[in-house]
């Protein structure tokens, strides 16, 4: 009978474990995700120059050293509440951007009159290609915002698809440096 | 002109993201090695990165925390060079913590006050159904970033060493 008991309590513990786990890992979803594009792009030959967060956002920045080509990232868990990662599933918005060293003074003010028109567009749509410029590093980047069915990437066990991410990572950026290379006559 | 001082402040930029180019190799070798990364705190030139190690029968979870102490500048870089500490953490829960398991704790706990961790030494600490084993060592950042799958594979057997000597550190105190 006690042994009986025993493994009941056991057994509740357990299940308290298997909530708590299931709460943490809905509140870890953004970390999760960051660590994921992290090493998918330092996989594909990447290397990581900044990381910061606002507790909202966190922001990435990396360089192809050799060719001195940049990616940025903007992610945005938008299912911190496991209510909704439930109900919709989890999703997050991403904007990634693509951008290139110039040296050409011209296409660094072009790309600053173009920054200044993507102002007037609605870029919390997902889709809209805005352009943008860095003049201290003289940078041009062309980026863009998407929303993410993050249970494509993430399964129950903390196990992550990074080939899936990768080629989803990889196809973006391909787009939007067509699209610079295009915007800079090259 | 302008691609003359573009150059120099990209050298510049390089030197200072060095920690962060270690930060994103850590999180790719960790990966390879079946530990996402699942926590990110970053301050003033130090870094630290939660991991969950996949399908392991002992470990819950391993910190690694870089602290930068020199390479900031063109003259540091050049005298001594880009020296940080690597501090790798391993953590043990046990599911269920009775109150004989917390006495028995507190005594190593009260035993641990006393010592100080020498670079390479292994430090046990409890927290209540934690139990966390600590290694901190310093390195040349240099040694293990910029030279492709060679610093790639040198960084993956450091982590892998350490994290392997932690984890027959801790495995006596795992409960079934």
């Amino acid at each position: 009978m006690s042994e009986e008991l025993d493994q009941v309590f056991v057994g509740l513990v357990n299940q308290s474990w298997k909530h708590y786990n299931e709460e943490l890992q809905n509140t870890r979803m953004d970390d999760l995700l960051v660590g994921a594009v992290i090493a998918s792009t330092v996989e594909q030959g990447y290397a990581l120059i900044d990381l910061n967060s606002d507790g909202t956002n966190h922001y990435l920045r990396f360089e192809w050293l050799q060719t001195r080509q940049r990616l940025i990232f903007q992610l945005q868990n938008l299912s911190e509440a496991l209510v909704t990662a439930k109900v919709l599933g989890r999703r997050a918005r991403v904007t990634i951007g693509y951008g290139e060293n110039v040296q050409n003074t011209g296409a660094v003010w072009s790309a600053l009159k173009a920054e200044m028109k993507s102002g007037f567009l609605d870029a919390a749509e997902p889709g809209v290609i805005t352009c943008d410029a860095d003049l201290t590093a003289s940078y041009i980047y062309v980026q863009v915002p998407l929303i993410l069915d993050l249970d494509q990437y993430f399964s129950d066990g903390w196990q992550v698809n990074y080939q899936l991410l990768q080629n989803h990572i990889y196809a973006t950026t391909q787009a939007l440096s067509k699209y610079l290379r295009g915007r800079l006559g090259a | 002109m302008f691609s003359f001082l573009s150059n120099f402040k990209h050298g510049q930029e390089m030197r200072e993201s060095k920690d962060e180019i270690l930060v994103g190799e850590i999180v790719r070798a960790m990966a390879r090695l079946q530990c996402p990364a699942i926590g990110f705190m970053a301050g003033t030139g130090e870094q630290n990165v939660r991991f969950k190690p996949l399908n392991d029968p002992v470990l819950h979870s391993v910190i690694i925390t870089l602290d930068r102490k020199t390479g900031g500048s063109a003259l540091q870089q050049a005298v001594l060079g880009s020296k940080a500490t690597i501090t790798i953490q391993a953590e043990v829960k046990n599911y269920l913590a009775d109150p004989d398991d917390l006495i028995n704790m507190y005594r190593t706990d009260i035993a641990n006050i006393f010592k100080v961790p020498m670079l390479g030494d292994v430090r046990l600490d409890h927290q209540l159904n934690s139990i966390l084993a600590t290694k901190k060592n310093l390195i040349d950042i240099d040694a293990y970033i910029l030279k492709g799958e060679e610093s790639a594979q040198r960084l993956s057997q450091l982590l892998n060493g350490v994290i392997n000597e932690l984890r027959q550190k801790l495995a006596p105190y795992k409960k079934a």
